[in-house]
C-alpha cells in the first residue's frame, strides 16, 4: 500500500468495507471554489476512465485560532463562576465538557471530505469522512437512479443549489421514490456544482 | 353583462356604508376604551358603594395588556419558526415533484395548436440550463 502525503499526487487505499479506489498515475488538479457560507473548499476530479469519475469535496480543516477561542472562552467563564461559588467541581466539569466536546465535534460533526464516485452501468459510491478519520459509505446501484440533478431548495433562510441523486423504483420507471441530497456538509456553490454534473452527466447519459 | 355587475358589487372601494360602519365601530372602540380606563382608575371602595361589587381584580388592569403584547412578540418569533419546521428537508421528494405533476395527462394536442401548459421534470430544465453550450 502506497501513501503520499503531499497532496499533489494521488495515493492508493485499500479498505474491505467499500469499493477500492483506483491507483492514480497523473497528479490531481484542485481547484478552489466557496461554499454557502463564504468558506473556500476544493474540489478534486479524478477521471478515472471515460465511465468511472470520482470527485471529493475538501472542507477547511478545523482552524486552531477557533478551538483556542472557544477553549478560552469556557476556561474563564469557568473561573468567574469558580469565583463566586468557590467550588472547585466548576473547574475540573469545565476542562471535561471542553474535551469531551472536541472529541465529539470532530468524530461526529466536523466532515473533513466528502467524495461521489460515479461508475457506469455500476452505480455510485457517496462516502464522507469525518475529521477523525471515521467514513461513512453508501452505494446505490445503477438500476435505481433516475438522474443527478442540480435542484434550487429552500433552506433556513435562503435558497440553494444542491446537487441530488434522483431514485426510482427498478420496476417502474418514472416516478420518482426518492432523494439523496449529495456534499450536504461541505455545500459548494453553484459554479462547483455544474462541473459535477456535467461530468456525471456524461457517464449517465452513456448508461443503456 | 351579468358577470360584470357581480364585480361591481365586490369590489373593495369605499362607500357610504362602509363609511357609516367605520366611524360606528371607532366610536365604539374610543367608548370601550373610555370605559376599561374608567373602571381601572376608580377605586374598588367606589365600586363597591355605588353597587358593582362582581368585577374582575385591578390587577387584570395591567395584567391583561402586558399578556397581549408580550404574546404578539412571541408570535413573531414563532411564525418564523413555524414556517421553517414546515418546510421540507433537502432529502424530501416535495422538493422535486408532488402527485399533481407526476399525473400529468400526456401529450394530446392537436397538430398546430398552442401545447398545454405542463410541469417540466427537473431532469430536462438541467440539461437546458446546465448542458446546452453557452454561446
Amino acid at each position: 500500500m502506497l501513501c503520499y502525503s503531499s497532496q499533489s499526487w494521488g495515493y492508493a487505499r485499500f479498505t474491505h468495507r467499500r469499493l477500492p479506489q483506483f491507483f492514480l498515475l497523473f497528479p490531481m488538479e484542485a481547484e478552489t471554489f466557496s461554499d454557502i457560507r463564504g468558506q473556500p473548499i476544493t474540489l478534486d476530479c479524478q477521471r478515472h476512465s471515460s465511465f468511472c469519475s470520482e470527485f471529493t469535496v475538501s472542507s477547511p480543516k478545523v482552524s486552531i485560532g477557533k478551538v483556542m477561542a472557544y477553549t478560552c472562552s469556557v476556561w474563564l467563564l469557568a473561573y468567574f463562576l469558580f469565583f463566586f461559588t468557590q467550588n472547585t467541581a466548576v473547574l475540573s466539569s469545565a476542562i471535561l465538557v471542553t474535551l469531551v466536546g472536541m472529541v465529539l465535534h470532530i468524530h461526529f460533526v466536523k466532515v473533513d471530505h466528502e467524495s461521489l464516485l460515479v461508475i457506469g452501468s455500476l452505480g455510485i459510491q457517496v462516502s464522507s469522512s469525518y475529521a477523525s478519520g471515521r467514513e461513512i459509505t453508501s452505494f446505490i446501484e445503477m438500476g435505481r437512479i433516475k438522474d443527478i440533478v442540480i435542484n434550487e431548495a429552500v433552506y433556513m433562510h435562503q435558497i440553494i443549489y444542491h446537487l441530488c441523486v434522483l431514485l426510482r423504483e427498478p420496476a417502474e420507471s418514472d416516478a420518482v421514490a426518492g432523494v439523496v441530497p449529495l456534499f450536504q456538509s461541505s455545500k459548494p456553490r453553484l459554479d462547483c456544482l455544474v462541473k459535477v454534473y456535467r461530468s456525471c452527466q456524461e457517464i449517465l447519459s452513456k448508461v443503456p | 353583462m351579468f358577470w360584470f355587475q357581480i364585480m361591481v358589487e365586490n369590489s373593495p372601494s369605499p362607500l357610504p356604508k362602509r363609511a357609516i360602519y367605520g366611524f360606528v365601530l371607532f366610536l365604539g372602540s374610543q367608548f370601550g376604551f373610555f370605559l376599561y380606563c374608567l373602571w381601572a382608575y376608580i377605586p374598588e371602595e367606589w365600586l363597591h358603594s355605588i353597587g358593582l361589587t362582581y368585577w374582575p381584580q385591578k390587577y387584570w388592569a395591567l395584567a391583561v395588556p402586558i399578556y397581549l403584547l408580550v404574546a404578539l412578540m412571541v408570535s413573531c418569533v414563532v411564525l418564523f419558526g413555524v414556517n421553517m419546521c414546515n418546510t421540507a428537508p433537502l432529502d424530501s421528494v416535495d422538493n422535486i415533484t408532488d402527485i399533481y405533476a407526476e399525473n400529468q395527462r400526456g401529450e394530446c394536442q392537436q397538430k398546430g395548436g398552442i401545447p398545454r401548459l405542463k410541469d417540466v421534470s427537473i431532469s430536462d430544465v438541467n440539461k437546458m440550463f446546465y448542458l446546452s453550450p453557452r454561446t
